[in-house]
């Protein structure tokens, strides 16, 4: 049992790095104003991407930084479509996830039989040789590949960026009240193509880590959903950063979950008062597809009870998500 | 010297740049697609003729073209509905798999004659495609929960859902395949003509419905309006709350249509990934054809052209077919861009030094 909640746990980290980084980049762009459906696409063409470096280079971190960049590319398009042309960002958006699909499915067919050795797991910087030693959480938490400790690290310049530095509060101004924010001397402009890009730089991460640590191999589709689930993290968390870890490593327990949910059981004994009724029911809820609803289902709750029961303060969906922002008179 | 680029709101659209945009749209995406095919060093041309040319000159290929083409004018018909309220529905891919597997339910399970039996399997489609896009429409119109959002995630449930029955539940006798057993003669679209079922039919109506209901009603009007300027209809008494509910739950009903007629007449019996993203390519469809309901059919038929084409294509010369999914994204691009120029004029002036600043003083020894 041990053995399988320390495995359970490691497999958690990694999934959580995942949905961490492309949460990361989602919640800052949304923060400015843009939503960004194109995650999944990003991802995968940083998938693809810091894959074929990997493979050609040799190099992990060579291939993660060609993966941050070619997100960055696919997201200039978005930044430019939507900021500059002022299109619907749900349009280009999706526009995008199409287009990283396509380009990946096709230039990536002839990649699927490479392999490579991914990320090496290593110990946590200092301490990590200390507190491996830890039963059940050491070797999860402590001994882990790097981009899964630089996701974390990240996590926290995120957090004080948007809400203790000048350009981060700018950001969260200029997704709020853009007329406001430009009277008061901000580039609209300027902060809402920062804040994409940087978004895309971390899809293109997201999809990196995918390929060249969590399963070290390139299949056309392998995000499989996984940067709709970080645009629904973004709304379970509520566009907060610290929210967002515990949102991550929930969604990421459930990733994990459905994946090992053959080898658990949590039935109860057949002489148990009303086993009957109860065990068919957990079996239903443990099945590994039923699982995978769950995230989605608890972000549209969330979304609803949120809307309905709360003001927007609370909410902090960003007050002018969705809106292309131009000015009156010159 | 300097550029200075001017962008001034258009005040009317000019009758080349309105009736050209679609077209150009497309030779462009083609245009730039071909660049894929040239790394991968195939010749474009000759690609593209196999895409095109053989899959409109041959019967094949065009019953194919046509049966493609039901779901996707549906479902274009899905995402065009709302999009005339002012609403997004991007979820029309949960809503045609959450209607073909009512359908199908009721296909394998209930034994009446096929008169009885298809247009039962399609009404349980509807009812359910109706209730799964009613969801985000109920959340919009009542507590305005983004649509846009919810319809998205309910796309992903659905998707689980439906791998999950055909893993279990629905799940056909023999093999190990996410799939269903066939269905029985009773379940099956009838043919049409030349392999092409009568799902055809379900479909041109479905236009003919819709085209109906936006000119001539004055239902088609409110949801015109409501999705002009949703405020002032509701001063001039319009239900917004009824109008979305409407447009949603009628869309959400139509891309059911598509999911269970691909299901009952194309492929005989369901499989696990039978839709190749149809209510995804609805989005581009719905675009293209936006200014009408016919309009809505003629992409869908361009589409579905595109999606035969690609796998005669694949065929033929070994390219992946998901040079498809490029070009549908590269139309969407352009046709935003497009939509850009549309609404503004965009003019480019060559000036000498700067405008406004007095010149300045220039040195002699220069």
């Amino acid at each position: 049992m041990v053995s399988f909640i320390a495995g359970l746990l490691d497999a958690t980290v990694q999934a959580a790095t995942v949905l961490l980084l492309a949460g990361m980049g989602e919640l800052i762009s949304e923060r400015a104003g843009v939503l960004n459906l194109g995650v999944e696409g990003m991802m995968l063409v940083g998938a693809l991407g810091g894959f074929i470096t990997t493979v050609l280079t040799g190099s992990h971190w060579l291939g993660f930084g060609v993966g941050i960049l070619l997100g960055m590319v696919l997201a200039l398009v978005h930044a430019f479509l939507c900021i500059t042309l002022k299109s619907n960002q749900v349009i280009s958006g999706v526009m995008l996830t199409l287009l990283g699909t396509g380009l990946t499915t096709f230039f990536g067919s002839g990649w699927v039989e490479e392999s490579i050795d991914g990320f090496p797991q290593i110990l946590f910087p200092l301490v990590g040789q200390y507190l491996v030693g830890i039963p059940v959480i050491g070797e999860a938490l402590f001994r882990s590949t790097a981009t899964d400790y630089l996701a974390l690290g990240l996590l926290v310049v995120v957090w004080y960026f948007l809400h203790h530095s000048n350009l981060g509060l700018e950001m969260i101004a200029v997704g709020e009240d853009p007329e406001m924010a430009d009277t008061m001397g901000v580039s609209v402009f300027r902060l809402r193509y920062l804040a994409v890009l940087i978004g895309g730089g971390f899809a293109g991460a997201a999809g990196a880590h995918l390929s060249l640590a969590f399963s070290q191999l390139w299949v056309p589709g392998m995000t499989a959903g996984r940067g709709w689930i970080a645009v629904a993290l973004v709304i379970f968390a509520q566009w907060r950063p610290r929210r967002m870890l515990v949102g991550a490593y929930l969604f990421g327990l459930l990733d994990a979950l459905r994946i090992r949910s053959q080898s658990i059981s949590l039935t109860v004994g057949p002489d148990a008062p009303l086993a009957g009724v109860i065990n068919p029911v957990v079996e239903f809820l443990m099945t590994p597809q039923i699982m995978g609803t769950y995230p989605y289902l608890a972000t549209i709750i969330v979304l609803a009870y949120a809307v309905i029961r709360t003001k927007s303060d609370q909410l902090a969906v960003p007050s002018a998500l969705l809106q292309s922002y131009s000015r009156e008179t010159d | 010297m300097n550029v200075a680029v001017n962008v001034d709101a258009r005040e009317d659209i000019p009758a080349w740049l309105a009736y050209g945009t679609p077209v150009f749209t497309v030779l462009a995406a083609l245009a730039v697609s071909a660049i894929a095919l040239v790394v991968l060093d195939v010749n474009p041309v000759a690609a593209y003729r196999t895409m095109f040319v053989e899959t409109l000159v041959t019967e094949f290929g065009l019953s194919e073209t046509l049966t493609k083409a039901i779901p996707l004018i549906l479902t274009g018909l899905a995402v065009y509905l709302p999009l005339k309220a002012g609403l997004f529905n991007i979820g029309a891919e949960g809503q045609l798999v959450a209607g073909a597997l009512a359908g199908t339910w009721i296909g394998l399970n209930v034994s009446l004659p096929g008169l009885a039996l298809i247009p039962l399997m399609f009404v349980a489609a509807a009812v359910a495609g109706g209730i799964w896009a009613g969801i985000p429409a109920y959340l919009r119109a009542k507590w305005d929960v983004n649509e846009i959002i919810t319809s998205l995630l309910l796309t992903f449930v659905a998707l689980e859902i439906q791998s999950y029955l055909l893993r279990g539940p629905m799940q056909g006798g023999t093999g190990n395949f996410p799939q269903s057993d066939r269905f029985s003669e009773a379940a099956t679209i009838p043919e049409l003509f030349g392999g092409v079922h009568a799902g055809l039919l379900a479909a041109l109506c479905m236009v003919v419905v819709t085209y109906v209901l936006m000119t001539r009603t004055r239902l088609g009007f409110e949801i015109t309006f409501v999705g002009s300027n949703d405020e002032a209809a509701q001063q001039a008494g319009m239900s917004k709350f009824y109008v979305y509910l409407l447009v949603f739950v009628v869309g959400g009903a139509f891309a059911a249509m598509g999911g269970i007629s691909e299901i009952a007449g194309a492929q005989g019996r369901y499989r696990a990934g039978f839709e190749p993203g149809y209510g995804f390519t609805a989005i581009p469809v719905a675009l293209l054809g936006r200014n009408s309901a016919f309009k809505v059919m003629l992409a869908g038929l361009f589409f579905a052209v595109l999606f035969v084409g690609g796998s005669s294509m694949e065929v033929a010369f070994g390219v992946p077919a998901a040079l498809v999914e490029i070009i549908q994204a590269l139309v969407i691009l352009f046709l935003i861009t497009a939509e850009f120029f549309k609404s503004y004029r965009v003019g480019i002036d060559l000036k000498r030094g700067p405008a406004e600043t007095p010149a300045q003083p220039q040195r002699g020894d220069d």
